[in-house]
């Protein structure tokens, strides 16, 4: 063969944007995910708001203002880590990702702290208080272990993601020219943060 | 700008790199955000219906200000926002279709 045919991507299968339209469209199925929830939440709390607010008064709101920041702060290292890599800093973007992790850890911590305080008062679905509530106020925390644990179940997946990816920059596989999966991951993190900023006032901020 | 994209085959596609002072500036506006949406709410009880739609206002701008600079979509192509918007759409079309629903019961 004389003339070979070079594919304009051939010999790797990096494709910066290709990897973020899928990403992005993975992200948009996740909030049509928890949309439907809110839609949920918001049928159930019109239907019942005098429940809906003695129910939240059993949510703690400065552990939630917490968690927010928490989430926040964290969405910001995440993005300026991306900034990091791109100016070829490898090991400040390390430490941005490492905090990052280290806020996902928090916030689970006191997201265990909230949920088993609310475990031993008995609120969990199924238990003797819970049983004794109201139809209205038993909705209420249907939806809110279901909601924050589906949100929590997403820290811990971009936990997992953002760990992958620390790996990947420690390999110098993720590096200043190729760094799109560390920037999906960002992505993903800040849509956690998103829901986030939805769930707290639904769930805490109501008065 | 120029049109002739495809001679610029390496260079067209530079990303944009946000500045760690742009990034930190949008964390203090969602701190702000945050305290003010809480400050509404634990000590303006008294404001009623008046503090969910504030509450959700707050949490939208929140929101908006999230994908607008931490998830980069100011600077991204125009697609991406599009789709946002599509995704919207279809969101309140649920929403609208339910409410309809429960209303006409």
């Amino acid at each position: 063969m004389e003339h070979s045919f070079v594919l304009p991507n051939s010999g790797h299968t990096y494709d910066a944007k290709a990897s973020k339209l899928g990403m992005w469209l993975f992200l948009y199925t996740e909030l049509l995910l928890f949309g439907g929830l809110f839609i949920v939440y918001m049928v159930y709390r019109s239907l019942n708001p005098d429940a809906f607010l003695m129910a939240s008064l059993n949510l703690n709101v400065w552990m939630g203002t917490v968690n927010t920041v928490v989430l926040l702060t964290s969405s910001m290292t995440v993005a300026m880590s991306i900034t990091a890599i791109q100016l070829g800093n490898s090991k400040l973007s390390l430490k941005l990702l490492l905090i990052t992790v280290f806020a996902a850890v928090v916030f689970l911590v006191i997201k265990y702290f909230e949920w088993g305080a609310k475990i031993e008062h008995g609120l969990w679905p199924g238990m003797e208080h819970f049983g004794s509530l109201s139809h209205g106020e038993q909705l209420y925390f249907y939806l809110y272990f279901f909601m924050t644990g589906l949100h929590g179940l997403h820290v811990i997946v971009g936990m997992i993601f953002i760990v992958v990816v620390m790996n990947k920059i420690k390999k110098g596989s993720i590096n200043k020219d190729k760094n799109q999966l560390l920037e999906n991951s960002g992505l993903y993190w800040h849509l956690v943060d998103l829901i986030w900023i939805y769930l707290f006032p639904l769930f805490y901020l109501i008065h | 700008m120029s049109n002739n994209k495809l001679t610029t085959d390496h260079h067209d596609d530079a990303p944009h790199i946000t500045s760690y002072v742009e990034h930190f500036g949008t964390w203090i506006s969602l701190i702000l955000l945050t305290f003010m949406t809480v400050f509404i709410s634990v000590f303006g009880a008294d404001l009623n219906t008046l503090t969910v739609a504030t509450a959700l206002f707050i949490a939208s701008v929140k929101a908006l200000v999230v994908a607008y600079y931490f998830m980069h979509l100011k600077y991204d192509p125009k697609l991406y926002k599009i789709m946002m918007l599509v995704v919207m759409a279809l969101f309140m079309v649920f929403l609208i279709m339910l409410t309809i629903d429960y209303l006409t019961r």
